[in-house]
């Protein structure tokens, strides 16, 4: 009984800054889903998603929606007699745009659903991790 | 294409589980339905579908404070109940956190016996994907 599957998967496992990280790519003919981690488990589904205007054809805003997790903006204090700084974007947005934008965008501002567990949120982790992303293009 | 590059024999008996992929699928009510497999640490994603599409997501876990898992919708249309009910009666029986994304129009409950029933085949027949 076995078909052939429908679901086009590419898979990826690299050590990034030391840090054992997995990556499995799935396409959908609406969507992307893009699965990174270094845990093991899901973690956080981020829904990352162009805003196409009318008159855009090019390149399309994307819009960052939490859907199960963790969810809040990084504060950090300056020690005390200081000011905290203002609001500092939300960490888990800026990982999630950094990481899939590139994927959204390659497959024709498909939106993305990012499953996200990362210990290691450095700019050169977050860069690495891309290239393990580009590494499991599907679409 | 699934890739899965095989761990070297002294590496795999110390080394964390890798998410494994797996696929199957079975003529059901007429229809060649496709499932799609992810396991990770703990938990598990199915994707159910004819079509290559990805239209909602739940997810359920068990609670020690209810013999009914907890289950809630994602994505999607949240009025729909199939996948969040799909995703607690496999959570029940898997006792993993589990994704489920049911995206086939019938959502009859002789159906989804049907659906079930090929999910728990595969489970006996290979236990070590899920």
């Amino acid at each position: 009984m076995a078909a052939k599957p429908i679901l086009d998967s590419k898979q990826a496992e690299e050590v990034v800054q030391g840090v054992l990280t997995e990556v499995v790519c799935t396409a959908f003919a609406n969507s992307i889903l893009v699965v990174v981690t270094q845990y093991g488990k899901m973690g956080t589904l981020v829904l990352v998603e162009p805003n196409v205007l009318a008159n855009d054809i090019g390149r399309a805003s994307l819009a960052t929606k939490v859907l199960l997790g963790k969810d809040e903006i990084l504060r950090e204090p300056r020690g005390p007699g200081k000011r905290t700084c203002g609001s500092c974007p939300p960490l888990v947005h800026v990982c999630a745009k950094n990481l899939v934008t590139f994927v959204s965008q390659e497959a024709g501002n498909k939106p993305v659903l990012l499953a996200l567990a990362l210990k290691d949120k450095s700019i050169e982790g977050i860069k690495a991790v891309r290239e393990v992303i580009r590494s499991c293009k599907v679409c | 294409m699934m890739e899965s590059p095989p761990l070297p024999l002294d590496a795999a008996a110390s080394a964390p589980s890798r998410i494994c992929l797996h696929e199957f699928s079975g003529r059901l009510g007429e229809q060649l339905v496709h499932f799609h497999l992810m396991r990770l640490q703990g938990s598990l994603f199915l994707w159910v579908g004819a079509a290559p599409l990805l239209s909602n997501l739940a997810v359920a876990m068990c609670t020690p404070r209810d013999s009914i898992p907890v289950s809630t919708s994602v994505l999607g249309d949240a009025s729909d109940t199939t996948s969040s009910s799909l995703a607690q009666r496999l959570a029940r029986k898997t006792k993993k956190q589990i994704f489920v994304s049911y995206n086939l129009e019938n959502t009859e409950s002789n159906f989804i016996l049907l659906i079930e029933n090929r999910i728990k085949e595969e489970m006996t027949a290979f236990p070590e994907k899920f």
